[in-house]
């Protein structure tokens, strides 16, 4: 079985679905007798899934509303 | 034997830097094949080209592995004859007498060797590997698979694909150094071996043909590690990941040692010409080749040293159009003529180069670089392997019909747009406001008034800095408008106008927290600390509003180099070479950078988010 140190190697890889099937295979049996590893491919999953569906930083209608239209009037009033 | 003095036709490279009788890679061949053949000696301006060659030699050729030497230099000696390469018919047909081979026999390989009395395994691998250096990029997983049904093993597989790729490297050699003969030329017969390019495996039918059609690489290739297997501890370091090139040989560690070494020697020295001028011989070589796996890789690697996303696109598509010198210019041309239309090539081509004042070194360098480029093309079509990164998707839309692969690549009337338009939601929007349509340009900076935003606050780290400079980037952008060429999308031009206001207002305030620098050791041995399992499904135990209070704390105290690749990459779901473009990075660049910032990212949330701590959101 490969080593924690050759797992983390590949980590970031496999987050990606980008390893072939038998780096796949060596990297799911290290993660099923490790827990250490198993917790931090979890966690860091569980990471990127949030991040993905937060929307965080969403700049709300109200503040960028204004912006534009200031931005849009001196345009307007000096296009160069 | 009588070893003659290299050379007396072509450009002289041999003669004045003498190498020793005892210089190592010479003693590989004394040993090997009784002499030092005048293609070796001919490469003595430059000792490290010949020490590469011979380790190829050796590990591929020279070792009996899992093909017996007699039946590899039949193959080798087929290639060159099918090459007209006289100097290696020549020399191979000397080696395959003295291991016994009946004159007739050699004869009849020459003219006919579908009569040859070959048994049917060694036809099968004699048509794949004169099918794989006449036209690699026609090979697919059909041609591996009548191998196997002939009874070859992967390791066998994998070890027929390297010997085509080192006779096609012997002959890319032979092509401009143009050696004496070390024995007397044969006559060969005007026309010797019938059309392997329009062969297809005998023992495959139509259907099961269509069958195997599959995606590669076409054998397994176990896990090899950097810690027990040095050389890729090596490539690890120096490129930053393992290309899937090398992973893919992992079935014979011995030919992938030997190559690596072979890589090394040839193209990490920098004594003659420059890593840059390399690369783009490489890449302008697999283009003219289609060879869309090397393309890529080439590409990113020029983004690596420097040049941007468009200049190494460019050099795909069409290297005479773009912003190289003269001489640089000149010196593609000959590489690309030398590597793809052999045929054609004259030593007036090397003199020519001369002329633009490269040194013998320069163009004998030129010269093993094209060959090492031609091997690697030949090896990744033969084992099928995946691509790294993406290819420029100009450069795939520009590739022709493989059946063209020795003429010209690229259509040469007008200037190539890098990223057609078209290709770009935004892009009717943008012909409009560059003829000052108001109104367009509104659009324009709505739709993308977040992906702004979030650009901002992920180089500025706060809120309030960010809200203030929003104003900055339509700006700009409205005053440079006229000068976007659709090189590539809008939003990614849109987002580079908001990186640079961004880093002007760092600037401003001294704030040097650099995006650019590079990764440290201590970047790269980075180790999580926090080991607590955490929830099973934190959004079921905290509200979508505390979950996205914490990322964005937790994102705002990431340094700027991280979160800016986390927010573009998580958030905005740009892909990872969207992200090198944007950022001017490698890919393997941003994978570090991506993993790195998502691993400080889970050891702020870890705390709140673990299972022992259910709604301990703040």
């Amino acid at each position: 079985m490969i080593t924690c140190e050759e797992f983390f190697a590949e980590f970031a890889d496999y987050l990606e679905n980008q390893v072939s099937p038998e780096v796949r295979q060596e990297l799911e049996l290290h993660l099923s007798q490790c827990r250490a590893c198993h917790v931090l491919y979890d966690s860091t999953r569980k990471t990127v899934k949030i991040v993905s569906e937060s929307d965080s930083f969403e700049l709300p209608q109200k503040v960028f509303d204004p912006i534009i239209d200031r931005v849009m009037a001196k345009l307007r009033t000096d296009p160069s | 034997m009588a070893v003659r003095r290299a050379d007396s036709v072509g450009m002289s490279f041999g003669g004045e830097a003498r190498l020793e009788q005892e210089y190592d890679p010479f003693v590989v061949f004394r040993e090997a094949f009784g002499f030092i053949p005048n293609l070796l000696r001919a490469q003595t301006a430059l000792p490290r080209v010949i020490a590469a060659h011979a380790k190829l030699e050796e590990a591929v050729c020279l070792r009996d592995g899992a093909i017996p030497r007699i039946h590899k230099e039949r193959v080798l000696l087929c290639i060159a004859a099918d090459r007209r390469d006289d100097y290696w018919v020549a020399l191979d047909t000397e080696l395959l007498t003295s291991f016994g081979v009946p004159e007739g026999q050699i004869d009849n390989l020459l003219n006919d060797y579908e009569h040859a009395d070959l048994l049917a395994p060694d036809l099968a691998l004699l048509e794949f590997c004169l099918k794989l250096s006449r036209d690699s990029s026609s090979v697919g997983p059909e041609y591996v698979e009548a191998l196997r049904a002939q009874g070859f093993g992967d390791e066998a597989i994998v070890e027929a694909v390297v010997l085509a790729a080192l006779a096609v490297y012997r002959c890319t050699l032979s092509v401009a150094l143009r050696p004496e003969p070390d024995f007397k030329p044969r006559n060969l017969p005007a026309k010797i071996l019938r059309g392997a390019g329009e062969a297809v495996p005998p023992t495959l039918a139509t259907d099961t043909r269509r069958k195997a059609k599959r995606k590669g690489p076409y054998v397994p290739a176990p896990y090899l590690s950097p810690n027990t297997f040095k050389p890729f501890a090596i490539v690890q370091k120096s490129h930053g990941f393992i290309p899937n090139f090398f992973r893919a040989q992992t079935l014979r560690p011995d030919l992938l040692q030997a190559e690596l070494e072979a890589v090394g020697s040839i193209l990490l020295p920098e004594d003659v010409l420059t890593r840059v001028q390399k690369e783009a011989i490489l890449l302008a070589v697999s283009a003219a080749n289609l060879n869309s796996y090397c393309v890529a890789v080439h590409c990113n690697m020029l983004r690596g040293l420097g040049l941007s996303a468009e200049e190494a696109d460019q050099i795909a598509v069409d290297y005479r159009l773009s912003n190289l010198s003269k001489a640089d210019v000149a010196l593609l041309d000959f590489v690309v003529k030398l590597g793809t239309r052999f045929s054609e090539y004259s030593p007036e081509d090397a003199a020519k180069l001369a002329s633009f004042a490269f040194t013998r070194e320069q163009i004998l360098e030129s010269t093993v670089v094209t060959a090492l480029n031609n091997f690697a093309n030949t090896l990744q079509m033969g084992l099928g392997i995946e691509p790294d990164f993406e290819p420029p998707s100009i450069f795939e839309k520009k590739k022709v019909n493989p059946s063209g692969a020795a003429t010209t690549l690229m259509p040469r009337q007008g200037v190539v747009h890098l990223v057609e338009t078209s290709q770009d939601a935004d892009a009717e929007l943008v012909a409009q406001a560059q003829c000052g349509k108001l109104e367009a340009f509104e659009e324009l900076v709505r739709r993308h008034t977040q992906l702004i935003y979030r650009a901002l606050i992920a180089i500025l780290g706060n809120v309030a800095d960010a809200q203030d400079t929003m104003q900055d980037t339509p700006l700009r952008a409205f005053k440079h408008i006229g000068g976007f060429q659709g090189r590539s999308k809008f939003s990614t031009w849109l987002v580079s106008i908001a990186r640079n206001a961004a880093l002007q207002r760092l600037r401003d305030r001294r704030n040097t927290e650099s995006l650019d620098k590079n990764e440290t050791e201590e970047d790269c041995g980075f180790r999580p600390r926090q080991i607590a399992a955490w929830q099973e499904n934190p959004e079921e135990s905290h509200s979508r509003t505390e979950i996205g209070q914490l990322v964005e704390k937790g994102l705002l105290q990431l340094p700027a180099k991280y979160r800016v690749i986390v927010m573009v990459r998580d958030i905005e779901q740009l892909s990872t070479e969207e992200v090198a473009r944007l950022l001017g990075l490698t890919v393997p660049a941003v994978k570090t950078r991506l993993l790195r910032g998502r691993l400080m990212l889970r050891e702020w949330l870890s705390p709140h988010l673990a299972a022992s701590s259910k709604g301990a959101a703040q």
